[in-house]
């Protein structure tokens, strides 16, 4: 339990990026914590546990979750977590980073898990560990969602 | 693209602080919450499948039907085609207990879904079984009607009303209407299952079919 919740960002993170409103990023920090809850008894201590979160979290989001996403528009979401400073930013850096963010949210399930991994600083051995393709496989996946999001920012 | 990305990564790891954080007490109470994962859907819906064809057997109308095949002289046909079906659907329940024993949340994602759709599939074939079964039956009440020397000794209770039409004509018409309503029954059965499988299990199978479709 405490290290749930001192491990919860990555939960939240997983959330938003799977979610796009408020109601939906709660309902589905719930179902992770139940599903982290009832997998605990057997996590063995042999990988960390954030490794262990991130699989279970992930896994929950694109195959256990069932509810689909209630509406496209993200704006009051986004505007709560995706709290630009503009200040730290300059106005090109932080459009880009909108449209970026706006991008990666448009692509498929799968994608986004991997998306997810690399913004994490996963390498690509835990990436395929955690979604049982091989690495190489991975790697050719990443290539292809970069080629997706650039056409999806330069159409 | 590579720096776009880099970029990104770096906002977003900036950005964990803007995150919300629950407290201890908050996540304690999730936990007691009740999961709607897909997991536990599937096991709610295929135990539903597993003894609804079961219930139906022993709902109040079928001790009419019972009579009926016993008028027909198929009942010990159908006895032993019930056997059959008992055994079948024990082998049936066991299996689904074994795959469904075997999804963890552990897994990796892709080994994960393929368990769930594995289990599926096991309740998948359980349904199209039991739906040739109920074509079976349809077809022994068939013959057994069409060997019937006389025809009007299957509804007693209506026998005055049935003699002035011909045997034949009774014969043939009983057949169809046993046979459409048969046919009826099973598309109706089978439609709606393969809806609720089709809508149950459409995000998992588009995202697995994307991470097999890597393999090749």
């Amino acid at each position: 339990m405490t290290e749930l919740q001192d491990n919860q960002n990555i939960v939240h993170k997983v959330c938003t990026l799977y979610t796009n409103d408020r109601d939906s990023h709660n309902d589905l920090f719930q179902e992770i914590t139940i599903q982290l809850w009832k997998a605990y008894p057997k996590f063995r201590g042999e990988a960390k546990f954030s490794t262990w979160m991130y699989r279970v979290a992930l896994n929950t989001a694109i195959t256990l979750y069932r509810k689909s996403k209630k509406r496209i528009d993200t704006q009051d979401y986004e505007a709560v977590i995706f709290k630009i400073k503009a200040d730290e930013y300059d106005e090109t850096e932080e459009q880009q980073l909108k449209l970026m963010y706006k991008a990666v949210r448009q692509l498929g399930d799968v994608d986004k898990a991997l998306v997810f991994l690399y913004l994490e600083d996963k390498n690509y051995t835990e990436i395929s560990e955690t979604l049982g393709i091989t690495e190489v496989n991975a790697r050719v996946k990443m290539n292809r969602i970069k080629t997706k999001l650039r056409t999806i920012l330069n159409p | 693209m590579t720096d776009e990305l880099e970029l990104l990564k770096k906002d977003w790891q900036k950005k964990t602080a803007d995150l919300p954080t629950l407290s201890y007490e908050e996540i304690h109470k999730m936990i007691w919450k009740k999961s709607s994962s897909i997991v536990k859907w599937i096991l709610i819906i295929s135990i539903l499948e597993f003894t609804l064809p079961q219930l139906l057997i022993f709902a109040p109308p079928m001790e009419e039907a019972m009579q009926i095949y016993d008028h027909i002289g198929v009942s010990n046909y159908l006895f032993a085609l019930s056997l059959l079906i008992y055994a079948v659907a024990l082998y049936f329940i066991f299996q689904f207990y074994q795959r469904f024993k075997e999804i963890s949340v552990l897994d990796n994602s892709k080994n994960l879904m393929k368990k769930i759709l594995r289990t599926r599939k096991t309740v998948k074939h359980y349904v199209l079984f039991s739906l040739s079964m109920i074509m079976v039956t349809i077809i022994i009440m068939i013959i057994g009607v069409y060997l019937k020397q006389d025809i009007t000794e299957i509804v007693p209770e209506l026998k005055d009303k049935l003699q002035d039409i011909s045997p034949d004509k009774l014969k043939i018409t009983l057949m169809l209407t046993i046979g459409i309503m048969g046919i009826l029954l099973t598309l109706v059965m089978g439609c709606v299952y393969f809806l609720l499988y089709g809508l149950l299990l459409r995000k998992l199978n588009k995202n697995y079919a994307e991470l097999r479709q890597l393999e090749f």
